[in-house]
């Protein structure tokens, strides 16, 4: 390191040794420094560096004759030469103010080229006066890469949510949205303010019976305030045009590394079409549910028709109506699961309606709700239908301090699930077992185990009829 | 004859008119309200026929199937309310599918029986809804 061979003369001579005393009281230490270190005096004449600095500039500076900077060339950090005279350390000269956090790119005489950023100080005198000025400075073309590459690769995300063609948008962890992509400026019909709309950019939300939904209760606002996931929810959001569009919304949270909530994202899907299926599955089941009673009805007629002015007791006629009826409760139930499944305990309420009505004190039923396939549906109804016609007739049912217990459990064992339904009688009149069988235990034994692939046991008992039923569940 | 549980019919001698488009299915429900007590039961098979026997006359009660060949029934609904006369809905649909509008109404589901019959025609003369 060598200090400055020439300097200025006469008047200045006094200003130049304050510097050098600067100078003079860090010998050696300045090349200990991991920065660049470079001192220039009130004109800009490089008097000073330090070992980083020349590793930096990729050459080595003639001291007393360079000015400004000891580099090869330098730029702009878009690029554009830099003239020398307009570098922070010409400024700091002539304004006596530091200059800080200044980025330029130097291109060493190798041709390579690094960003450095750098900070410039300046020296004073006793009497106050700009004697020259410090500049450290130090290498950042790393962190300025790595940098880039974060953006690189922030952009990419983005240009990636920015093409799903499903709804995503981001908020913080206030709820304040901070990014949302074209299909969700589409979904919602509007483009919210980012940082100022919340929760949802929606123009007005809906629940799917049409009831208005605050975007403070929205499923993202929920998943925020309380901090977890939502799934499986339906809403409807409206355009400021009126067109409503059902979706459902996926909220997630986001957290930095040491699990603190930091926002979320959400993923909107447009289920129109789903709906719009759903609505005319259901017209199409309702219209054949429509026809089929038509026709129950017209069979209905023709019986009644046949029968008319003939000796057929009015009895027959009843019970042939009632089990056209219970088949035709039946077909409701299904039509409502849309032919995919009926629930076993509605079933069983419906065939016993009428018999609760008429008091039914007696009547217990108990059992989960299980889901049945369309065939059990309408077997198990018509074998309730016929038990309790039974019932009302000769069995419990038909005497004031009878009890009817129906229950049923789902056996989970290895295997298929298997239903089990009990049907047990008592308090009525003594029973004996019939001479001939009835339609109702013909329907059990047939309908049970040959339709159903099940099995089952009817009991007559003295102190009443036990039946126990059991069907394979489908998986 | 059918009889009410105070054990005389409540529906004796009333002039009943059937709005249904089901010939076959109209009888049945002709027979019923004969069976019941009813004095004079009258048959239109759809909305324009309907209009035009209650022009002729005011009946005391209507069974009202809802749907008339693809046409709903409502317009003699709405008659028949303007005129003050009790009536019930026969259909095949699920109640829920019935207008808003006359939600809550006595209705049977088809296909019913006497009873059904008796206690949603006692509901409509009672003026429940």
């Amino acid at each position: 390191m060598s200090k400055t061979e020439t300097g200025p003369a006469g008047p200045a001579a006094g200003l130049v040794r304050g510097l050098e005393r600067f100078l003079d009281a860090t010998p050696g230490f300045l090349d200990m420094l991991p920065i660049g270190v470079y001192v220039c005096d009130r004109d800009g004449t490089l008097i000073q560096f330090n070992r980083r600095a020349a590793e930096l500039w990729g050459r080595t500076p003639k001291v007393g004759s360079e000015r400004f900077c000891g580099t090869h060339k330098a730029y702009t950090i878009d690029g554009k030469p830099l003239d020398l005279a307009q570098s922070p350390m010409s400024e700091v000269l002539k304004t006596g103010q530091p200059a800080q956090n200044r980025e330029f790119i130097l291109e060493r005489p190798d041709g390579s080229r690094i960003t450095i950023v750098a900070n410039v100080e300046p020296i004073f005198d006793d009497q106050g006066k700009v004697v020259g000025a410090i500049d450290c400075f130090q290498d950042i073309t790393n962190l300025r890469a790595a940098e880039d590459a974060v953006r690189q690769s922030e952009r990419g995300f983005r240009q990636l949510l920015e093409a799903l063609p499903a709804a995503v948008y981001t908020t913080d962890a206030a709820g304040r949205i901070t990014f949302f992509n074209q299909a969700a400026a589409e979904l919602w019909g509007v483009r919210p303010a980012l940082g100022s709309a919340e929760w949802c950019g929606s123009w007005k939300l809906y629940w799917p019976d049409g009831t208005p939904l605050a975007h403070g209760d929205c499923p993202m606002a929920m998943a925020l305030k309380e901090n977890r996931p939502m799934r499986g929810v339906e809403a409807v959001a409206e355009r400021p045009d009126g067109t409503r569009v059902p979706f459902m919304p996926f909220p997630t949270l986001l957290r930095d590394e040491a699990g603190n909530l930091t926002g979320a994202v959400n993923m909107l899907v447009d289920i129109s079409e789903r709906k719009e299926a759903d609505s005319r599955q259901k017209v199409l089941l309702d219209e054949l549910n429509h026809r089929v009673k038509n026709t129950l009805a017209t069979v209905q007629s023709l019986a009644a028709q046949t029968v008319r002015g003939t000796k057929v007791p009015r009895a027959v006629r009843d019970n042939f109506e009632a089990r056209l009826v219970a088949l035709s409760r039946a077909h409701d139930q299904l039509t409502r699961g849309r032919w995919e499944s009926a629930n076993l305990k509605e079933i069983a309420e419906e065939i016993f309606a009428p018999y609760r009505s008429k008091g039914g004190n007696g009547l217990v039923i108990d059992g989960e709700g299980v889901y049945l396939a369309p065939q059990a549906s309408l077997m198990l109804a018509m074998i309730f239908h016929e038990l309790a016609t039974n019932a009302a007739k000769y069995g419990s049912l038909s005497a004031p301090t009878g009890q009817l217990a129906l229950s049923w459990k789902v056996a989970n064992g290895s295997g298929p699930r298997r239903l089990r339904i009990e049907w047990q009688e008592s308090g009525g009149p003594q029973v004996t077992e019939p001479a001939r069988r009835g339609f109702g235990s013909k329907l059990v034994e047939r309908g049970i185990t040959q339709e159903l692939k099940g099995s089952a046991e009817m009991t007559f008992d003295p102190g009443g009829l036990r039946c126990t039923m059991e069907i394979p569940l489908g998986t | 004859m059918w009889e009410g549980e105070s054990g005389r019919t409540p529906f004796a001698g009333l002039d009943v008119l059937i709005v249904e488009d089901e010939a076959i299915v109209s009888f049945l429900v002709e027979d019923m309200l004969i069976e019941l007590g009813c004095g004079t039961v009258r048959h239109a098979g759809s909305v324009t026929e309907a209009l035009a026997a209650l022009a002729a006359k005011r009946p005391d009660a209507a069974v009202l199937d809802v749907n008339l060949g693809g046409y709903k029934v409502y317009p003699v609904a709405e008659r028949l309310r303007e005129l003050g006369v009790p009536f019930l809905f026969a259909t095949g649909y699920d109640a829920s599918t019935l207008s808003r509008e006359w939600a809550g109404r006595p209705l049977v589901q088809k296909p019913f029986q006497l009873a059904a019959l008796a206690a949603s025609l006692r509901a409509a003369l009672a003026g429940r809804r």
